[in-house]
């Protein structure tokens, strides 16, 4: 399979490490990823809350660049992903709205045809690979390791979206326990990380994640994985953030799915990477890393 | 009593994302389930939409209540009746927006979107980083069509005025 590789704007500029790991571990598990050119932010929610036409037309161009390499579009990012899927979605069935947003683009040469889909990095793993494909990868099983989940919530809601791609709550637990590490169900799981409040209303956005944080520990997890930037942000950095305003230490580890996935397929992560962390996680990988 | 608009539901309603505010029916749900409204009094959605449907437009749209929704969209999955509470933030937003009213994080973003292409752009210590690991250069090659798009949709105005 290949796709159009959306990065986004947060993962090239902050997270590095996300994105090193997925250019490495995907090729290995047959998926090719194609840089899309000239690709733009995808508007996301804080773009949205600015003006609705401009949403459509930012996040359109992108998909028409799509259609122009004739693949689909992964993303890494709950947040681009939601904003392309959800404009796909509403122009595909809204012929009147797709034509005042082609009346907007074709002052830039572009018209959106509704040709392409748009998929995460979990419904490529899962639906493309395969739980089993990435089980049988896995060489250095993460055993005996208990994990809480945090798949985000534009991976799932609005369901009313999420539902007719077949896609529900389980499909990131399915592929941890494909690495050997044990989905622990923890209280609040479906709940935000608190990233969208961040710049916005910080001393919010802090409370959220320390509620999360709260059910994370109560539950005994000795670590979170996520697959949206914002949320490894928010409750990584964020657990720093917490300990300066609530004097409370959680001490909880957090990694991207898919250095988990990396660890589990015998790929050290590199020092640098590592340190990408502000939580360590060197106590719980030790000689994987 | 404040001052009402009577009108305010209608305008909301008739943005593209405010058209579930017709459908509320003030059963509370949308509150019960929202985790920001479980942090603080001060974010009630049950409420704005009340605010909203009764016309108190000047309590609304110049304050900090629009900017409290963590668009989560835990309310879009719960509301009964299909009002998609969620959305409709995005309708008084916009609506606050051209009043000038948006925080600075949000105008940074959009500022920097509109003089970039990205929301968030690497520190030169990041850009470094990236070649040497080999990894795609961070270009603006579609910077002039962005400029382009978002003069025909009025957000350059919006951009510039801050």
């Amino acid at each position: 399979m290949k796709y159009a590789f959306f990065l986004g704007c947060l993962i090239p500029a902050r997270e590095l490490s996300y994105e090193v790991s997925v250019r490495k571990v995907l090729p290995e598990l047959g998926i090719e990823l194609v840089d899309m050119k000239g690709a733009n932010c995808c508007a996301p929610f804080s773009i949205q809350s600015v003006d609705y036409a401009s949403w459509m037309a930012l996040a359109a161009r992108n998909l028409c660049l799509a259609e122009e390499m004739g693949l689909d579009i992964m993303t890494l990012c709950n947040d681009c992903y939601e904003s392309l899927l959800m404009v796909n979605t509403i122009l595909k069935k809204n012929p009147e709205l797709k034509d005042q947003v082609n009346e907007i683009l074709s002052g830039v040469g572009k018209e959106f045809k509704g040709k392409v889909d748009v998929k995460n990095l979990v419904d490529v793993l899962y639906g493309d690979v395969g739980v089993s494909k990435v089980k049988s990868a896995i060489k250095e099983p993460i055993s005996g390791l208990r994990v809480g989940t945090q798949p985000g919530c534009h991976l799932t809601k609005p369901k009313r979206i999420h539902f007719e791609l077949l896609r529900g709550f389980n499909e990131l637990d399915e592929l941890v326990q494909a690495t050997g590490a044990e989905s622990v169900p923890y209280e609040r799981k479906e709940m935000c990380c608190g990233g969208p409040l961040r710049d916005i209303n910080d001393d919010l956005s802090r409370q959220v994640s320390r509620e999360k944080l709260i059910a994370l520990k109560n539950a005994e997890v000795q670590a979170v994985v996520t697959v949206c930037p914002f949320c490894f942000l928010q409750l990584d950095l964020g657990q720093l953030e917490v300990k300066r305003h609530f004097n409370e230490e959680y001490n909880l580890p957090v990694t991207h799915f898919i250095e988990l996935l990396r660890m589990g397929m015998g790929m050290k992560l590199e020092d640098w990477e590592v340190k990408a962390h502000r939580i360590p996680i060197t106590s719980i990988f030790k000689d994987r890393l | 009593m404040s001052e009402l608009d009577l009108g305010f539901m209608g305008e909301v309603a008739n943005t593209p994302r405010g058209r579930g505010i017709l459908l509320c029916i003030q059963c509370g749900r949308c509150s019960s389930s929202c985790p920001v409204a479980r942090l603080t009094s001060e974010h009630n959605p049950r409420r704005l939409m009340e605010m909203i449907i009764l016309g108190v437009k000047k309590e609304v749209l110049p304050t900090q209540l629009p900017w409290y929704c963590l668009s989560c969209f835990t309310c879009l999955d719960r509301c009964p009746q299909g009002g998609d509470v969620g959305e409709v933030m995005f309708a008084i937003r916009n609506l606050a927006v051209r009043q000038g009213n948006l925080p600075a994080g949000v105008a940074a973003q959009a500022k920097s979107l509109y003089e970039t292409t990205r929301v968030i752009n690497p520190v030169r210590s990041t850009l470094e980083k990236r070649e040497s690991l080999g990894l795609s250069k961070i270009t603006t090659d579609g910077l002039e069509e962005v400029q382009k798009i978002l003069k025909k949709t009025g957000m350059e105005k919006i951009v510039q005025s801050r």
